[in-house]
């Protein structure tokens, strides 16, 4: 079986061999790095939201933790550390209230504060952000649960120069960006095994219109991810998130 | 407010999910729905570079049962079409959309055999030509109101013999949508001139058949527009309001046969427009006779009107309970009965009309995640021609490769 299916995505993948050479990576690189330098703050954030949980606690769990290790601590060198807890267990208080979990985490870019230190011209460098969830989530069938949610998130970038640099005509000594919206959040989780789950969910920023999908696998330790940022730079992240729920 | 008002409603909807669910399946008053496709992949045009766009669908609902003969079905989608190949004359590759439904409709039983279903319903949709633009700028955003009535009639309750007739109204706002042109043209007088040229009330009218796997119907669309009005054969605005109207046969079945699970549809379109279209050869054209063909300034009389076959054959050849292996072919003919096709001069050929085909070929392999999950993996080869090779703007004949990857979930 796995030959057959080996053997069907190298026959869809020939027809687009002839078309590799018409593929100009340069220009695509320039146009990447045009997003970037027109919209750095999205950029970044796209990374925030890999290391974000906005999934519910697994049932019987009261509380948890998670840092994010690829794409987030590296090579991005986002230090993080999340938190969830659990405000009410499913059916606990009245068989018709789901569970509440909240959750939140902070991080913070530890290359910046090398690049402070490093240089002469930079006399503070700041990259960081947090967030903040509310995750409801009910079982519709004994393997599956649904899931909706609230998060507010932001992420913060300040620039401190010693001396002011021209740029466009003007004399620049602090720069501050940044980014925050109000997400909805939606999805679906089905458990595979003892311990396992899969989970697929939407995140939808109201006033910046950001539209994030993930998909994870996820188990006693570790959540593999693929988030998909559609109209992001980057748009697909492969994701690796360590977690421990007690 | 607007934002106010769907937080709030996708919250109502999110709540009595959730409570419904807590009620186990064995609850008969709350059913919730949820559909969600996801699917993102590379696009390789034969001009042009390579780009990546992608889909996102989410639904949302909930069905409330108040007795058996009543019951109230609230839905919320979200949709997103990003960058892809696009059928000829309809919307540059990089355009994008975001849209939000709802939809709220009350069931009813009449007697055993007849429901009526009356609801109303309210979208926006933003569109943008590309990541650099402000949603909210979108020169086609869109808001829609709207109800509807339609009756199920069960013919045959053994074999899902349903005959549906369908009625539904909107009244469509363009709150960006200005003509340039004619706002520079008679700033003089009126700024207001060129606003809402495209506010339209769109009306709808279906009977559309059900039995056994087979489904078909007849839908007859008719969209008034408010304020555009038609060019006239002198090439000037008259009194006349644009109208168009879509009349669509359709017909399809989703059978499994043996291995092969099959789910063939085709459809033919009628398009007609009262509007006409006078084409500038090039900017500060001036010209006397607009129908002599060859003028710099033509009138094309009739320019909207087409017929519109579409075909698409997917078939799946299931090898597994899990795994699968998908193809297809879709076809996508317009032949325009008024308009010439341009050459690459811009210039009109009398003696034949625009032909347009979009011929899309896939295949792929699709595999079971789980009781509610499915993952796509497939490849696409597209070929666009077309008999008007005037390409400034638009791509009319173009061959582009696609990979993508794409996840289903529905409960």
């Amino acid at each position: 079986m796995k030959r057959t299916i080996i053997f069907t995505v190298l026959l869809l993948l020939i027809p687009c061999t002839s078309y590799a050479n018409s593929i100009d990576f340069g220009t695509k690189a320039t146009q990447l790095a045009g997003e970037i330098i027109a919209n750095p703050a999205g950029f970044f954030y796209e990374f925030q939201q890999d290391l974000e949980t906005t999934t519910p606690l697994p049932p019987g769990k009261t509380y948890g933790f998670q840092t994010g290790i690829f794409p987030t601590l590296l090579p991005a060198t986002y230090a993080n550390l999340s938190g969830k807890y659990r405000l009410h267990g499913e059916g606990k208080i009245s068989p018709f209230l789901p569970q509440l979990d909240i959750a939140g985490g902070y991080w913070n870019m530890i290359a910046t504060k090398i690049a402070t230190e490093q240089s002469k011209d930079i006399s503070n460098l700041d990259f960081n952000g947090y967030y903040l969830d509310l995750i409801m989530s009910s079982s519709v069938s004994p393997k599956i649960r649904t899931f909706y949610g609230y998060k507010y998130s932001q992420l913060k970038a300040s620039l401190k120069l010693n001396k002011a640099v021209d740029i466009a005509g003007a004399q620049v000594t602090t720069f501050d960006s940044g980014f925050k919206d109000d997400f909805l959040i939606a999805g679906i989780e089905h458990i595979t095994g003892i311990n396992k789950f899969w989970s697929i969910q939407v995140n939808y920023g109201i006033k910046e219109q950001v539209l994030a999908s993930k998909i994870s696998w996820y188990g006693k330790y570790f959540e593999f991810g693929l988030n998909i940022y559609p109209e992001g730079i980057l748009v697909i992240h492969p994701v690796l998130n360590f977690h421990l729920n007690f | 407010m607007k934002k106010t008002i769907i937080l709030i409603v996708v919250l109502i909807l999110l709540f009595h999910s959730n409570s419904s669910a807590t009620t186990g399946e064995g609850s008969k008053i709350f059913s919730p729905y949820f559909d969600m496709t996801l699917s993102e992949g590379a696009f390789i045009p034969s001009e042009g570079n390579f780009f990546s766009g992608g889909n996102i669908n989410a639904q949302v609902g909930l069905l409330t049962k108040v007795n058996p003969s009543n019951s109230i079905f609230g839905l919320y989608n979200l949709n997103y079409a990003g960058p892809g190949f696009q059928p000829q004359d309809s919307k540059q590759f990089q355009e994008r959309s975001l849209s939000h439904g709802f939809n709220i409709e009350y069931r009813r039983g009449i007697i055993e055999r007849l429901k009526i279903r009356p609801g109303i319903s309210y979208s926006k949709e933003y569109r943008r030509t590309g990541a650099n633009e402000a949603w909210e700028n979108g020169l086609y955003n869109m808001d829609s109101l709207g109800g509807q009535l339609a009756a199920d009639y069960y013919f045959d309750l053994d074999r899902d013999g349903i005959l549906t007739f369908q009625y539904l109204t909107r009244d469509v706002k363009f709150p960006n949508y200005t003509d340039l042109l004619r706002e520079f043209q008679g700033a003089g007088y009126s700024s207001e001139v060129s606003g809402g040229l495209q506010d339209q009330a769109l009306n709808h009218i279906s009977l559309r058949p059900r039995w056994n796997k087979f489904f078909g119907g007849l839908t007859y669309v008719w969209q008034d527009y408010k304020n555009e009005r038609v060019i006239e054969l002198n090439g000037t605005y008259g009194g006349t309001r644009q109208r168009d109207e879509n009349i669509t046969l359709d017909f399809g079945f989703h059978h499994i046969l043996s291995i092969f699970e099959m789910y063939p549809a085709i459809s033919w379109t009628m398009h007609k427009s009262n509007q006409n279209y006078l084409r500038y050869k090039y900017l500060g054209a001036v010209s006397s006779d607009l129908l002599s063909g060859s003028s710099d300034v033509t009138l094309i009389k009739g320019n909207y009107n087409y017929n519109e076959l579409n075909l698409n054959i997917p078939v799946d050849l299931l090898i597994t309970s899990k795994w699968a292996i998908s193809g297809g072919i879709n076809i996508v003919k317009r032949d325009y009965t008024d308009r010439p096709p341009r050459d690459s001069n811009n210039t009109y050929d009398f003696n034949s009309r625009q032909s347009n085909t979009l011929t899309t070929l896939s295949a792929g392999i699709r595999k079971r995640l789980n009781e509610i999950a499915l993952f796509r993996i497939n490849y696409s080869l597209i070929v666009g021609s077309s008999n008007n090779t005037f390409e400034k703007y638009l791509p009319y004949n173009y061959t582009g490769n696609s990979i993508s990857i794409a996840y289903q979930v529905t409960y």
